[in-house]
């Protein structure tokens, strides 16, 4: 598993150029063979990872994949059971009382019977680089919400009062715990675009998230979790290359002859439908499985050779780690 | 910290529920006792007087002990945690809800001492103040109390078990009516016991209650203790 993470790793990245350059800092966050065991169960095991300035990182896994662990321990919420982590080189209490990091928790984390200009009043005032109120009210768009209870929001507005909070002062690591629960298409979409601004800005963001479409359009590096252990680390891309799958879909029509029994002996072929004339196709080797469609006399219409989504690729990778566990 | 202090302060003296069990519901059994003893005394003791002190702390009582609800909620939303990731000290929560507590029961000692006043109780103005502190100051020792408990347990649990201590402390230590016999045996040991007498000082013939003082020193190192124990338990466990 170690081999296949590593080798995605290899490639290049933003950041990595300044890696090695000691003169200055060039790690935000690292963990090194963290893990954290809650009794007999292992919520993190050994996992290592570094990130660097400027990169929009997202933390991808089912529920229980040790996501919401790790990003207690890199905020100094939980201690690793074992291995290290640090936030810009030191401790990550340190980072916070420095100002360094900003958070938006999931869920809950707000105040009632105040006022969202009051609490992110609050927010910027106890940070050390805060912001100007008006300023981070604008940038979260609750300008007009600012002399409404917090109590009295709907979700949506929760979570960019959330976003508010984060977003208080000049940190500089944002990291959000599935920021996008419970909005609508529309609302997510203003939301990511709030959040590239912040990453233009310069600024490290790490998020996790269930939305697969979200890591793709938005990380420029994909961590993939799966039971405790990271499984993938590299860009979109890459993690779908490493899925290495391709899909095929054409009609097949009675009249054009060539024998249609074939096709599950296609080199290649790892998913096979058959529905009416429409075949669809999974293939590890598309220009092998169509050469030998060729060959075989038939003669496919309508070809469609796509790859696969983040998602697929995923659900590839995180079979693949199970099927590891298990041999 | 400043600013997390006139956060809590403001939230307290927005919540009508808590306005209402700290001021007007001692306020309303202060009339109500004064208007129905009238003048009558018990062991010498008007019972104006009496229950001036006794709704008095139990109004005190009840707002700090309310710190228990607040932050059994507050950890079940996910504020303290939110909290510990800004730069302030993770005491500064703790010590914000024991100034807003602090600050809250001025407003119950105020109203209830004004109404002793009108209705004829007469001391000096140096007992007045004296009496005053003493409610003031003795109610720190429940604030930690209520603390301990928020940090105990969760929000559905912390209630019954806040009430229930609320209303037997209150009952076992006089302020619903003078004891005698058995329950002053054992009353006498509970908190608000010792708290009913220290802030009845000027009434009972002594200039200071040194062994009230003693014995809530004792209470509040307990609860204090118990306190800074279940606080570390919570982080490491949020």
């Amino acid at each position: 598993m170690t081999t296949s993470t590593e080798a995605i790793r290899g490639t290049d990245r933003k950041g990595s150029a300044t890696r090695g350059a000691n003169d200055r800092p060039t790690e935000v966050a690292a963990f090194r063979n963290v893990s954290k065991a809650f009794g007999s169960v292992k919520a993190v095991n050994g996992s290592s990872f570094t990130l660097h300035p400027g990169e929009t990182v997202a933390f991808l896994g089912p529920n229980g994949a040790g996501k919401s662990t790790s990003i207690d321990m890199l905020l100094g919420l939980k201690d690793p059971s074992a291995g290290e982590v640090s936030l810009f080189g030191g401790s990550p209490r340190q980072a916070i009382m420095d100002g360094r990091v900003g958070v938006m928790l999931q869920s809950g984390g707000l105040l009632p019977e105040v006022t969202v200009r009051e609490l992110v009043t609050f927010a910027c005032k106890v940070h050390p680089r805060g912001y100007a109120v008006d300023d981070v009210l604008t940038t979260a768009q609750i300008l007009d919400l600012a002399d409404r209870k917090v109590d009295k929001l709907s979700g949506g507005q929760e979570q960019r009062v959330r976003f508010a909070l984060a977003t208080a002062g000049d940190s500089d690591l944002i990291v959000l715990d599935e920021p996008t629960t419970g909005m609508d298409v529309t609302a997510r979409q203003a939301f990511w675009s709030v959040m590239k601004a912040q990453a233009d800005a310069g600024r490290t963001i790490l998020f996790a998230t269930h939305y697969l479409e979200e890591a793709d359009a938005i990380a420029d590096r994909v961590l993939v979790m799966h039971k405790g252990r990271l499984i993938a680390d590299g860009t979109a891309a890459e993690i779908k290359a490493r899925a290495g799958q391709r899909r095929i879909s054409f009609d097949l029509h009675p009249g054009d002859g060539g024998d249609a029994s074939l096709l599950s002996a296609l080199p290649g072929i790892t998913a096979l439908d058959v529905s009416g004339s429409t075949v669809r196709i999974s293939t590890s080797d598309a220009d092998a499985t169509m050469a030998a469609v060729y060959r075989a006399g038939l003669y496919p219409r309508g070809l469609e050779v796509t790859g696969v989504g983040l998602e697929q690729a995923f659900i590839t990778i995180t079979a693949e780690a199970a099927g590891t566990e298990a041999n | 910290m400043g600013q997390l202090i006139k956060l809590e302060v403001l939230r307290v003296l927005r919540n009508r529920r808590y306005l209402f069990f700290t001021v007007v519901f001692p306020a309303m059994m202060y009339f109500f006792y004064s208007s129905s003893f009238k003048d009558q005394t018990f062991n010498g003791i008007p019972y104006k007087t009496y229950y001036m002190v006794s709704m008095a702390t139990f109004g005190t009582v009840g707002a700090a002990l309310n710190t228990a609800m607040r932050i059994s909620l507050e950890r079940k939303s996910g504020w303290t945690r939110q909290l510990r990731l800004t730069a302030l000290p993770g005491w500064a929560y703790v010590l914000s809800k024991v100034v807003a507590a602090g600050v809250v029961t001025l407003p119950a000692v105020v109203v209830v001492f004004a109404m002793g006043a009108f209705g004829g109780v007469h001391f000096p103005i140096s007992t007045w103040l004296g009496m005053g502190l003493a409610v003031w100051a003795g109610g720190f020792v429940f604030a930690a109390a209520g603390v301990a408990l928020g940090y105990a347990a969760a929000p559905d649990t912390v209630q019954p078990i806040t009430m229930v201590s609320y209303m037997g402390m209150a009952f076992l230590g006089g302020s619903w009516f003078p004891l005698s016999g058995g329950l002053k045996t054992v009353g006498q040991y509970t908190p608000v016991y010792l708290y009913n007498e220290l802030a009845k000082y000027p009434v009972n013939g002594v200039s200071v209650g040194v062994s009230q003082i003693a014995g809530l020193a004792a209470y509040l190192a307990v609860f204090a203790a118990l306190a800074a124990w279940l606080y570390q338990r919570d982080r490491k466990t949020v």
